[in-house]
Order: C-alpha cells, then sequence, then structure tokens
C-alpha cells in the first residue's frame, strides 16, 4: 500500500464520520470513557487538518477523487489554502468547544459532535456542489440534536425551530444546486464554472440558481432577515455546543458562500448581472445595522452574541459582494478574527453561567473583581468584535473599508464604520458592566444547590488563550492576509 | 403472566400478520440486493425490514415487541453500517487504490460484491434506526439509549401487566 498526502483529504472527513459510532457504544457502559473518547478523536482530527495545512503550505493545493470515479460523476475533494485553514478552525474550535464543559452527557451526545465536525469539515474540503449540501444538511442535523440535548422546553422548541429554518435553508440551496445543474449537467465546481458562463451568465436560470443558492446559505449564515433561529438556538443549546457553533456553524457556512459566489460562479458572474450584487450588498447591510441594533437592545449575554453574530456575518457578506480582492480579504480575516472571538465568549457566557449563575448583561455587574483574568479576556475578544486595534477584528474591518473605498462603494465604507460603532455600544454595554457595575452581591451564590464558585480552569484557559489568538492574529494581520492571497489572487 | 398478550383483540389481524412477516422481511432483504442492478438499495430494503417490526408490534402490542427486541442487538445494527462503509473504503485504500476505490480488491467482482457489503451495512442501520425511533416514540421519553434506554426490558414489561 502507498499512502500519499491526498490520502489525507478523505480521511479528514471519514475520521470523524467513522469514529462516531464509538462514543454510541462505550456510553452505555462507560460514559466517561465515550466523553474521553470523543476528545481523543477531535484531538486526531486537530492533528490531521495540521497535517493537511503543512502540506498545502509546502505542495500547494491537494485534490482528490473518491474511488477513484472522474470527479464529473463522483465526488472530487479540494484542499486550498482556504480549505485547509477552516479544516483546522473548524478542528480546533471543535475541541476547544467540547473541552469547555466536562459534564458527563449520555451516549448519542459525542456522537454528534463527531458526525457535526464531520459534516463541517466536509463543506470545507468539497469540490462539488451537491455533495456541499449533503455535508451541509449532517452538520445541519448534528447541530439541531445537540442543541435539543439541554434539558428543559426551551431547547426542544429552539431545536424545533433551528430544524425548521435550517432545512428550509437547506432546501433552498438544493434547489439551487438543481437549476445550476439543469443549466449545465454537472455539479463539479471547477467544471461548473466555464459551463455556467457557456450557459450565459445572465440567464434567468443561471441567475434563479445563484439567488437560490445564496438565499439558501444566508439562512445557514442568518442574515437578516433569515436570523431569528441563531439567538433561541445559541441562548437554549448546551454551552459547549452553543460555543462550537458560534464558532464554526456560520462560519462554514460562510466559506460555502465564498467558495460558491467567487470557486463556481467568478466575478465575472457579478460584472454580467450587477443587480445580484446590488442585492446582496443590500441585505449584508442591512444585516449589520439591524444585528446591531437588537444585541443592542439584548438582555440576554447569549442572546446579544448571537445578534452581534448577525451583524457580523453582514460584514462577511458585505466583503463578499464587493468583488475586490482588498474587501474579499477582509472578509475572510473578519471569518477567521469572529470565528475565534465569538467560540471564546460563548466559552466564557457558559463559565460564567456555572460558577456564578449569571446571565444577563445585568448579572455581569461587577464580575471583574471576582475573576479578573476572565473579565479581562472577555474584553480583549470583545475589543475584537468592535474592531479596534491591536486585535484581528480590526484587521478584518480596515481591509474591508479599504477595499470599500477603492471600489468607490462610499455606503458601503460608511456601513463598516457604523457597525464599529453599533458594536461599540454593545460590547462596551457588556464590558462597562463587567468592570464598572456595581456587584449585586459580595460573594459568591451557593444558595441554589451549591454552584461551584470559581469558574473551571480548564474553561477559562480556553477564553484566555482565544482572547491571546485574537490579539497575535491582529499583530500578525499581514500573516493571515498573506495566507489567503493566493486564493483570492486566482479569483479576483 | 405466561404468554404474550395480543395487543388486538382481532384473531384475523394477528394471524395475518404473522403470515406476512416473513413474507415482508424476504421482500425487504430482496429490496435490498437489489439495489446494484435496479431499484432499491440498502435504504428501501432497511425499511421494509423495519416496517415489518412496526406492523408485528401494532399486531401484538408495542411493550411486547419492545421487550422481545434486544437492544445490544439493535446497538450493533445502528453501527454496522458506518463500519462496514468504513471497513470496504479503507480497504479500497489498503489495496493500493483511493479511499472509497473498489475495482482494487482482490475478491471476484469486487465492485458488485464491495456495494453490496455496503448496503447490507446501509439496511441493518437504516432498520435499526427506525425500529428504534418507532419505539421511543411510542413508548413515550423514557430515558437516554445510554442508560437504561427508551426500550424497556422483558421484566419491567411483565411486572407492569
Amino acid at each position: 500500500m502507498t499512502l500519499d498526502a491526498a490520502d489525507l483529504l478523505p480521511l479528514l472527513v471519514a475520521w470523524p464520520l467513522l469514529a462516531a459510532v464509538g462514543p454510541l457504544v462505550l456510553a452505555r457502559r462507560w460514559p466517561g470513557a465515550a466523553q474521553f473518547g470523543t476528545a481523543l478523536v477531535l484531538a486526531g482530527q486537530v492533528a490531521l487538518a495540521g497535517l493537511v495545512l503543512a502540506v498545502v503550505a509546502t505542495d500547494g493545493p491537494l485534490s482528490y477523487v473518491v474511488g477513484g470515479i472522474p470527479a464529473a460523476f463522483g465526488i472530487g475533494l479540494l484542499a486550498d489554502r482556504l480549505s485547509a485553514a477552516l479544516a483546522l478552525l473548524v478542528a480546533v474550535g471543535a475541541l476547544g468547544a467540547f473541552l469547555s464543559d466536562r459534564s458527563t452527557h449520555d451516549g448519542p451526545y459525542g456522537s454528534l459532535w463527531l458526525l457535526l465536525v464531520a459534516g463541517l469539515t466536509g463543506v470545507v474540503v468539497t469540490a462539488d456542489l451537491f455533495n456541499l449540501y449533503v455535508f451541509l444538511e449532517i452538520s445541519g442535523l448534528a447541530a439541531y440534536a445537540l442543541v435539543a440535548h439541554a434539558r428543559g422546553t426551551d431547547a426542544a422548541l429552539a431545536a424545533l425551530k433551528y430544524l425548521l429554518a435550517g432545512t428550509v435553508g437547506a432546501t433552498l440551496y438544493l434547489l439551487g444546486v438543481g437549476y445550476a445543474f439543469v443549466a449545465t449537467g454537472t455539479l463539479a465546481m471547477a467544471d461548473l464554472g466555464p459551463a455556467l458562463a457557456a450557459a450565459g451568465h445572465d440567464s434567468t436560470l443561471v441567475v434563479a440558481s445563484f439567488a437560490l443558492l445564496a438565499v439558501g446559505l444566508a439562512v445557514k449564515l442568518a442574515l437578516f432577515p433569515l436570523h431569528t433561529w441563531k439567538p433561541d438556538a445559541y441562548s437554549a443549546a448546551p454551552p459547549a455546543v452553543a460555543a462550537a457553533l458560534a464558532a464554526l456553524g456560520s462560519t462554514v457556512a460562510a466559506y460555502a458562500l465564498v467558495r460558491v459566489t467567487y470557486g463556481v460562479y467568478g466575478a465575472a458572474f457579478f460584472e454580467a448581472v450587477p443587480t445580484v450584487r446590488t442585492v446582496l450588498l443590500a441585505a449584508a447591510a442591512a444585516s449589520v445595522v439591524a444585528g446591531g441594533v437588537l444585541a443592542l437592545r439584548a438582555t440576554d449575554v447569549r442572546r446579544l452574541l448571537a445578534y452581534s453574530s448577525v451583524s457580523q456575518f453582514g460584514l462577511v457578506a458585505l466583503g463578499v459582494g464587493l468583488a475586490s480582492p482588498t474587501a474579499l480579504t477582509g472578509a475572510l480575516v473578519t471569518l477567521v478574527g469572529h470565528a475565534v472571538a465569538k467560540g471564546g465568549l460563548f466559552v466564557a457566557a457558559g463559565t460564567f453561567d456555572r460558577a456564578y449563575g449569571v446571565r444577563s448583561v445585568a448579572d455581569y455587574a461587577g464580575l471583574a473583581g471576582r475573576t479578573p483574568l476572565g473579565a479581562f479576556a472577555v474584553a480583549a475578544l470583545a475589543v475584537s468584535l468592535v474592531g479596534l486595534p491591536p486585535t484581528v477584528g480590526f484587521a478584518g474591518k480596515w481591509l474591508l473599508a479599504l477595499g470599500a473605498v477603492e471600489t468607490g462603494q462610499w455606503a458601503v465604507a460608511a456601513v463598516v464604520v457604523l457597525s464599529t460603532l453599533l458594536s461599540l455600544a454593545y460590547a462596551g454595554r457588556l464590558v462597562e458592566r463587567l468592570y464598572l457595575g456595581e456587584s449585586a452581591h459580595g460573594g459568591a451564590v451557593a444558595a441554589d444547590g451549591g454552584l461551584p464558585a470559581r469558574p473551571d480552569t480548564l474553561a477559562l484557559s480556553l477564553v484566555v488563550a482565544s482572547a491571546a489568538l485574537v490579539v497575535a492574529l491582529g499583530l500578525g494581520a499581514g500573516v493571515l492576509t498573506d495566507w489567503f492571497a493566493p486564493v483570492v489572487e486566482g479569483w479576483l | 403472566m405466561s404468554a404474550p398478550r395480543a395487543y388486538t383483540d382481532s384473531p384475523v389481524v394477528t394471524t395475518t400478520v404473522r403470515l406476512l412477516a416473513p413474507f415482508v422481511l424476504t421482500y425487504g432483504l430482496f429490496t435490498l440486493f437489489h439495489g446494484t442492478k435496479s431499484v432499491g438499495g440498502g435504504f428501501q430494503g432497511g425499511v421494509v425490514a423495519a416496517a415489518m417490526v412496526v406492523t408485528l408490534a401494532f399486531a401484538l402490542g408495542i411493550r411486547q415487541t419492545a421487550a422481545w427486541l434486544d437492544r445490544r442487538v439493535l446497538l450493533g445494527l445502528v453501527v454496522a453500517g458506518p463500519l462496514v462503509f468504513g471497513v470496504v473504503a479503507v480497504a479500497g485504500l489498503l489495496a493500493g487504490g483511493a479511499f472509497l476505490q473498489l475495482d482494487v480488491l482482490p475478491i471476484p467482482k469486487a465492485t458488485v460484491y464491495g456495494t453490496e457489503a455496503i448496503e447490507i451495512g446501509i439496511g441493518a442501520t437504516v432498520a435499526a434506526v427506525v425500529v428504534l425511533l418507532f419505539v421511543r416514540i411510542a413508548d413515550g421519553y423514557a430515558e437516554p439509549l445510554a442508560d437504561g434506554s427508551g426500550v424497556r426490558t422483558a421484566e419491567e414489561v411483565r411486572s407492569d401487566d
């Protein structure tokens, strides 16, 4: 047998997918072992993704055809610099989120985590439009079930909402795939680009297919007004699940939007049909503003963070719609930065909830006195969401604004600046509470069943690590932009 | 109680279902194995096989049927699909081909038998999952599958009657 580097690609998806049977079997007798095994598999996934990233960094993009069947009929896999980076992000994010809450769960829990990771990784490495839908659904179904894993009726209802919204989104996407197939007769991304051009970018069929794909993905992205599932799902889910979904769920959908827009339809499609671009920019701008305003009005911290995601993914969509290399790089940097920051903040929210029983912004009053390090890390992550130096959020927003100015889209540039003001208002509210709020209770609350009065050390260190990461990525933003440069230049 | 009591009062229903069951199962397997040649396959065959169990449950009592099903066997069937798929897919890699490449396997008519093996795995998983879902929904949500499961033991059912 000879394994070459490209063989890593199917394993990247197959490893978590096949390992998912483990926890299901183990959990009947040894729930602890199932939990530990899941963490081990996720750690293995980090190693695999790191290996793929290293190979891509040295030898350029990897591609693979499953089963040796030509890509036109079979399933192609592709890992370029963008895919490899996101696959690693998914692996690391999932491992971190899984470790942030180590309370034991029942059998399917670990299996669903692994299925979620398999689905998300699959979306990132597939080179086939229909196969992307399949992986989107695998990750979606696992996510719905994981949200429902929290106790109580809230979680069940939120999971049902999430299921309905997600299914509608995926179905719209599938309709788009169908239209694209009717127009071209192929589903492989590499073949679709020229075939769509041949079919005529401005033909009704092609425009309709893109519109359906984009709207379907916008549901998964939770762009305004398709965002209503998000706050419910994120606030009702178990804390670790909320962290994983906040960091990775919509991030992968945004990746899919970028890949479909530029890797399949291409910038020429935007030039042929400028209306599509205008609509995308308008929806994204509405999302930025609405998400920010809703986050301002939110009282529950998790809901505030979820609305902030709506705003942030609006920014990413702006970068996609601007179709300039600078803005697209900005969108990708924002995407990575947001994933790290939001994951860290959700881990923090879950940890503070378990340790102090605090859930609303008002409850956070004076928390800095009780956990100085945790509060400082949260403040740093919030600063990255706002987009102030020296964090990665600033780098992303700067590039977005620059791209908007370069292309003469002054309105978009204004929206980016406005988003900073809005996010300063809602993130500032949180940080101000943390540091300046009068603590309502002097000591820790131990009345309701004896909550641990101190945050979990591992979870806290994860929050600090993500805070360190947003600062490091901010200071070394050049590394990120250089890393994505070949991909972006290939597209625009 | 000694013998399991029938769920319906109608001997016509119970007798018919008992007679039909082996034929339905055979048809399910027939559908399953046809996947490589024409319509059919693991999903369809698995659902037909599961439909047989569901029909038995309606005729002879859901609880009794649930008690008669061995949970470990069901769990084994659930994980069979992914495991078989994994083994076949990785076998392609080990035989020097691509992941899931079947024509390099050192067996006669490798593509047909490789696909058929995966179909059997899928059929087992689909049938077991449909049966589990049916039993859990019919029985009311008891507790998670991991510890004690929604499917009740025979003793519990007997003590209830």
